[in-house]
């Protein structure tokens, strides 16, 4: 009993010193991002772009297919129940509803977070165990400005610009099945996908895209930064990031789900 | 290449210094004095604080007690911002270089030039050229840290330590991990740069023959605590237990691996 309760306890005390470092990183990667370039201290360019390419546009096939499988499969299971209920006319804008509001941008986030988010840490961390953040530090250079707010500013751009990749691959996955194996009329399926897709749909996915990205950004570069204790220190935060991220990002999805779902919208 | 006025003023100072790591007093009331455009050398066993008073130096550690001055300005008591000033007034060489890997040999000399001046493109070209030419690195501009040999990293880190012509420049352990020749040349260049250029050197060594060629003055550091300070020669000639002990490598003396060993587990 007493094990557990110390194991519990140890753990809370943890998460909330973690939770507490996160917080901070996240005022003051805002704080740069914001009113750092007021100061003349913006974030480089050239480094934003640098890795909004390696975010964003290498992450567009992986992205694609993903997607469009799981386009095709929720095309398949809900023909295998519609078609019961004579009803498979409608899988268009089943797919396309579901995959908008809520497949394409968590499917998209997790595959950036095992992708681009551990390849994060794994570079901050291992900046941390070869001296080259406190070389930075020495320079007066501020290593958030410097490394993480490029980061933090690609992922949120490019996150969303993914999502909107996958949403496209995803409707058009549930086209193949649609067209193909149901018979239906490749004009009808789209007017049916429109006629019930808002574009409100597309704006929530978006915005949980955007939180989803402030997401892999912090928790990548937290763990990145904090990295002790040479190359197992590394692959350590490497595991982490890309586990918190997930359970982070399911986790925050359900809010903002039960939080549109209550509000109606 | 700015001309720096020096007549022997202070322009380091350590006043009282001490630090506690869990419990363990690493650096304990440290005093010294460092004189403008001399070079200083830190010397002691592995573990004796020598890199960590270093750190202390260059705003890296905050001590827990004491005051650090430099150029008349306490960095133990200031705020990020005016730590960042005082920054901007050193270079540090680390013992592994601390280059950026994502960035050439180029772009990490230009780095502090491009962060803190607002100097033209070509000015900048001419400034890298001219450090690199000094640490004899010309024509590996467009290399990364990856492809060059160490001892030509560890001369890219002193190359981008003086990038912006710095009053003080921190060494920690130069010569360390350099073959004979390399590290000869390592000490001629830390020697010429304070005498040509005037730079206060702050150098954390331990090997003997490096220190007594380039230092102005020694200080030696055991277990945290300052035990002898003065030049090569009164160093060499030094009653100190641990200094003598320390000179010739001898395994039996006050500085004792196995009685510290068995204390900390005491504890």
């Amino acid at each position: 009993m007493i094990p557990t309760i110390r194991y519990l306890g140890r753990f809370v005390i943890e998460y909330s010193i973690w939770s507490k470092g996160v917080a901070l990183l996240f005022y003051k990667t805002m704080y740069w991002s914001i009113v750092g370039p007021f100061k003349g201290k913006a974030a480089h360019r050239q480094s934003i772009f640098q890795q909004m390419v390696f975010v964003g546009i290498n992450s567009i096939v992986i992205v694609f297919f993903v997607d469009l499988f799981t386009g095709i499969v929720l095309g398949m299971q809900s023909a295998y129940l519609l078609k019961k209920m004579g009803a498979e006319l409608y899988i268009s804008s089943l797919v396309s509803i579901s995959l908008c509001r809520e497949l394409s941008p968590v499917l998209t986030a997790l595959v950036v977070a095992g992708r681009a988010g551990s390849a994060i840490a794994a570079e901050l961390g291992t900046m941390k165990v070869t001296e080259q953040i406190e070389a930075l530090e020495t320079m007066a250079i501020n290593p958030i400005r410097f490394l993480a707010v490029p980061r933090f500013l690609a992922l949120v751009v490019m996150l969303p610009a993914l999502t909107i990749v996958g949403d496209l691959a995803g409707i058009f996955g549930g086209f193949l099945v649609g067209t193909r194996s149901l018979n239906i009329n490749p004009d009808l399926y789209m007017q049916i996908t429109f006629k019930y897709l808002e574009l409100k749909d597309i704006y929530t996915g978006l915005l949980k895209a955007v939180i989803f990205g402030v997401i892999i950004a912090l928790v990548a570069c937290y763990e990145g930064l904090m990295t002790k204790g040479g190359a197992e220190g590394v692959g350590r935060a490497t595991t982490r990031s890309v586990v918190i991220s997930f359970i982070l990002i399911i986790a925050a999805d359900c809010l903002v789900t039960a939080l549109f779902y209550f509000i109606n919208w | 290449m700015s001309i720096k006025i020096c007549h022997g003023q202070t322009i380091l100072s350590l006043r009282n210094v001490t630090k506690v790591f869990q419990g363990r007093k690493v650096i304990d009331d440290v005093s010294f004095d460092v004189k403008c455009g001399e070079t200083f050398v830190i010397m002691g066993c592995s573990g004796s604080g020598k890199s960590t008073l270093l750190r202390h130096m260059t705003g890296a550690i905050r001590p827990d007690q004491g005051s650090i001055l430099i150029k008349g300005k306490d960095i133990a008591q200031i705020s990020q911002e005016e730590l960042d000033d005082v920054r901007k007034s050193f270079g540090m060489s680390f013992q592994y270089s601390a280059l950026l890997d994502s960035l050439t040999i180029q772009e990490n000399v230009a780095l502090p030039l491009r962060e803190h001046t607002r100097l033209a493109d070509e000015i900048i070209d001419i400034i890298i050229k001219m450090k690199l030419s000094l640490v004899g690195l010309r024509g590996f501009e467009n290399y990364y840290p990856s492809e060059i040999s160490g001892g030509m990293r560890k001369r890219a880190g002193l190359a981008r330590a003086i990038a912006l012509d710095p009053d003080i420049v921190f060494y920690d352990e130069p010569t360390s991990g350099l073959d004979p020749v390399v590290g000869g040349i390592t000490d001629k260049l830390i020697k010429d740069l304070s005498v040509k250029l005037m730079i206060t050197s702050v150098v954390v060594t331990h090997d003997l023959n490096s220190a007594f060629k380039i230092a102005d003055r020694i200080a030696m550091v055991h277990q945290g605590k300052l035990v002898a300070i003065g030049t090569p020669e009164e160093i060499k000639h030094s009653i100190s237990p641990y200094v003598q002990q320390f000179i010739h490598g001898s395994p039996t003396g006050p500085i004792d691996l196995f009685k510290e060993q068995k204390l900390s587990i005491e504890q």
